[in-house]
């Protein structure tokens, strides 16, 4: 039953790294294409695609043990 | 084959609506209140937050006796899930501005579907917690009020975009109107946002 956790947690490993770095990217490239843009929720959208590019940045850390909070199961 | 043809009838609506002048003068209205709105909602979780951010720094070390261990594979996998519906939620809205309905529709239904999983991948954590925790405390009031209610927001944007969808599909946006799509859509990042909060208060730090 052991084993089949450590498996379990292995490929959701693998799998929020892989989809991290794409989500990440994808973020990144948003917003770099909506630089330019102007009006109020534009600003507001930027702001949120960097953060949004952040949240994916530190999952993909969690995600190879590099960011582990106490309490967590490693 | 419904939906197809409800589909190429909007499409044929939307092309053919110009903006009127009343439309015009309170867009940007619309949208401040709007970020009004979420801003309250930043507020309410912030106060959260920092209450237990505060609880956990002034207790006898984290975590406390008794508490369960989170699993951190688990919520790296779940916050992708939730990040990556942040992306699909920005295609579509992009390929709304680009007048391509049908690719509009996918991703906002890819979005739906990747907040339905974001929830049960929380399901499954609170009952992996549930079997190995013994009760109350600062563990239970700080992870479970600050997840449950953002749990919760989740819940309610996926609420929020199926509506939007199915009012898309009976034409009730155009493509020169389409201010409540784009409420959707910064609805749907804030609560990715402040995931990304969660995530590393609960998990990382």
């Amino acid at each position: 039953m052991e084993g089949i956790s450590a498996t379990v947690a292995h490929v959701e490993r693998i799998l929020a790294f892989i989809f991290g770095i794409v989500v990440f990217f994808v973020a990144a490239i948003a917003l770099k294409n909506d630089w330019k843009s102007k009006g109020l929720e534009n600003q507001v959208f930027k702001m949120m695609l960097a953060l949004l590019a952040l949240g994916a940045f530190l999952a993909i850390l969690a995600s190879v043990n590099v960011l582990a909070g106490k309490g967590v199961e490693i | 084959m419904a939906v197809a043809s409800v589909t190429q009838a909007g499409i044929v609506g939307r092309h053919h609506e110009e903006p009127d002048q009343l439309y015009v003068e309170t867009r940007e209205l619309r949208v401040q209140g709007f970020l009004l709105f979420m801003v309250s909602d930043l507020v309410l979780f912030s106060s959260f937050i920092f209450a237990y951010l505060y609880l956990r720094n002034t207790g006898q070390g984290w975590p406390p006796p008794g508490a369960p261990k989170l699993d951190l594979a688990l919520a790296s996998i779940n916050s992708v899930i939730l990040f990556g519906s942040g992306a699909t939620m920005h295609f579509a809205l992009e390929n709304w501005k680009h007048r391509n309905f049908t690719k509009f529709a996918n991703w906002i239904i890819a979005t739906i579907i990747l907040g339905a999983m974001f929830l049960s991948g929380q399901i499954v954590e609170y009952a992996k917690i549930s079997a190995t925790w013994g009760g109350s405390g600062i563990f239970g009031a700080g992870f479970f009020t600050l997840t449950g209610m953002h749990g919760f927001h989740v819940f309610c944007g996926i609420i929020y975009l199926t509506v939007l969808l199915l009012q898309a599909l009976q034409g009730k946006y155009t493509f020169q109107k389409y201010t409540g799509l784009t409420l959707g859509t910064l609805y749907w990042h804030f609560v990715d946002v402040i995931w990304v909060v969660l995530f590393s208060i609960f998990y990382l730090y």
